[in-house]
């Protein structure tokens, strides 16, 4: 049963936008406030409509624009949880539930819900006695009384403390082991969606920008805008130069022509020799040296400064060679003082050809519906 | 103290309340939700017998309603009698000018519902009818009983309306209001006073009532 949903309009949320999520799939539509992820799960659900599009779960047609179809929302299989939980704060708990349950179910039902989420002791209570953890569990065993054959999590998580959060991602992790359904989760903490998320979908200004493994989507971002909704701290100009004889690995020019810092990167076939590109490098492929080595893509660089959080800290590096450029790096503390590591220090960074992802620049974003 | 007024008073209080019970919450309900190009063209409308002077209401009532009208002629022939001066023209024009005394307390009451809890209903699988009842009833009672109340307290008071529709009829259209000026008119100062006084009584009970019922819930405000 996998959900597919192809949402096309201009106004007055403009969404062009393309999900799909396999039974057993944890989907996290992750972007900025405002990107419309919101919008994709509530049209999903049938709470908005939209211009244009198709929604299929399995056989099921829910939506197709083309045919007139529109199943209202009463009428999908759909469970959801609301980021502000969206308890009747006139029923108990257990009333909450209760509701959900379609006719014919047994009769203890909506008690087992609340007993799978520990909360059968509180099922009297009204939601205005619960914690917010405790309500979030209410509205996550509401969304499964339907049995429903889609489960969608708006923001589901970001209105609790932070050791509350954590008990609630080992529910989901529960929950997904009973239950083989397609999930969609909407959230804007991308640690968040790494953690939990089987595949991330990048959506911006309503349009989704690239879709994918997390790791994958965070390593390899397919432009310098999903590079930045993804976190990357560091996004560099270059110019690509093709490799000058089969088998010879490409020169990438960090900087520019006047200016620059020469690297070996990998030819992948997809770009124009003297092409101007943005590239960016993952942390893990990035090692440092104290000293000067062999090994090719050794940058020395001056520590500009050091930040620490905690166990680990923040190196902000500057190429000798391009001063104006930095390469943020972090290193456990107790690295940091093996090396006596302290702003003005050289040391010589060693970036991995394999690890550095090069974007084209002034490409137009690909629309995921052309 | 004229009790058949007071009598009539509080049957005519009571039939409008019961009357704007239903029309009211599905008026008010459909407003609270609605999006319609027209909808505050519909909300001036029904809020016109606020502004109104209570005689400009009742010539038009009388008007409509008189034996010179379609409505006044079909009366007059199925009930034998003329629906202006009855206590069912009374009853009928103490409806429409109790229309936004019971609509606004409700309208307001609907909309204060929040649209996640409408979402939620959506896809917990409920139909409207469910919706209606187990959610939205519930969640509006305090707006609804405060509509009710307020209809039937300014049924008690209403003057304007009463005497140009229904005149002074003992029995079938003299309402307390009306029978007070009445005694006023003969300088009967005593009976005046009794029956204001319990006026003012009723009057004051029904606000006190009207703001408990709309007090916020203490755990309301502790909420999150």
């Amino acid at each position: 049963m996998t959900l597919q949903a192809l949402l096309h309009q201009s106004g007055p949320i403009p969404l062009h936008a393309r999900i799909d999520c396999a039974a057993g799939e944890l989907l996290a539509l992750v972007g900025p406030s405002g990107s419309g992820k919101t919008s994709v799960l509530r049209a999903v659900a049938g709470l908005m409509h939209v211009g244009e599009g198709r929604i299929t779960l399995g056989d099921a047609v829910w939506f197709d624009s083309n045919k007139g179809v529109h199943v209202p929302a009463e009428q999908r299989p759909v469970g959801m949880v609301f980021q502000h939980y969206a308890l009747f704060p006139h029923l108990s708990a257990l009333d909450n539930v209760r509701l959900a349950v379609p006719r014919g179910a047994p009769a203890d039902a909506a008690l087992q819900l609340l007993a799978d989420m520990q909360l059968d002791k509180l099922s009297s209570r009204r939601p205005d006695e619960l914690s917010g953890g405790q309500r979030q569990r209410v509205a996550l065993a509401r969304a499964l009384a339907r049995q429903p054959q889609l489960l969608l999590l708006d923001e589901a998580f970001s209105a609790v403390d932070q050791p509350t959060r954590q008990s609630l991602y080992d529910e989901l992790i529960k929950l997904r082991e009973r239950v083989q359904l397609p999930i969609v989760m909407v959230t804007h903490d991308l640690r968040e969606a790494r953690l939990l998320a089987d595949r991330i979908s990048i959506l911006d200004g309503g349009t989704t920008l690239q879709d994918g493994p997390p790791e994958r989507v965070m390593s390899q971002p397919r432009n310098a805008r999903v590079a930045a909704l993804v976190g990357l701290r560091d996004i560099h100009a270059g110019i690509f130069h093709k490799a000058t004889s089969v088998g010879a690995p490409a020169r990438l020019r960090w900087g520019d022509a006047a200016a620059g810092i020469d690297l070996i990167t990998s030819d992948k076939g997809r770009l124009d020799d003297g092409a101007n590109v943005r590239w960016v490098i993952s942390g893990e492929h990035v090692q440092l040296h104290a000293e000067p080595g062999a090994e090719p893509n050794m940058v020395p660089s001056e520590l500009h400064s050091m930040r620490r959080l905690g166990e680990i800290v923040t190196l902000q590096c500057r190429p000798q060679a391009l001063p104006q450029a930095r390469l943020h790096l972090d290193v456990t503390t107790r690295f940091a003082r093996l090396l006596n590591l302290q702003a003005g220090t050289v040391v010589h960074l060693e970036i991995d050809p394999q690890g550095i992802h090069i974007m084209p620049v002034k490409r137009a974003l690909l629309d995921p519906l052309a | 103290m004229d009790w058949p007024a007071l009598w009539l008073s509080l049957q005519l209080s009571l039939a409008t309340a019961l009357i704007l019970l239903p029309l009211g919450v599905f008026a008010a309900r459909w407003l609270a939700n609605s999006r319609h190009p027209l909808k505050p063209v519909f909300e001036a409308l029904l809020a016109l017998p606020l502004v109104l002077p209570p005689t400009v209401l009742g010539f038009y009532l009388l008007v409509a309603m008189g034996g010179e009208s379609t409505l006044g002629i079909v009366f007059q022939r199925v009930f034998g009698h003329t629906l202006a001066f009855s206590f069912t023209g009374l009853l009928v024009a103490s409806v429409i000018f109790n229309i936004p005394f019971a609509l606004i307390p409700m309208q307001r009451a609907f909309e204060t519902i929040p649209t996640d809890l409408h979402d939620a209903a959506r896809t917990c699988g409920l139909s409207r009818w469910r919706t209606l009842w187990r959610i939205e009833l519930p969640l509006a009672r305090r707006g609804i009983a405060s509509g009710m109340i307020m209809t039937a307290a300014h049924t008690m008071g209403e003057f304007g309306v009463v005497l140009m529709v229904g005149g002074s009829i003992p029995g079938e259209t003299r309402t307390i209001a009306i029978s007070i000026y009445d005694k006023v008119q003969s300088f009967d100062m005593q009976a005046a006073g009794t029956m204001s006084a319990v006026l003012l009584v009723l009057s004051m009970t029904t606000l006190l009532v009207s703001a408990w019922l709309l007090r916020t819930p203490a755990a309301a405000r502790h909420h999150g």
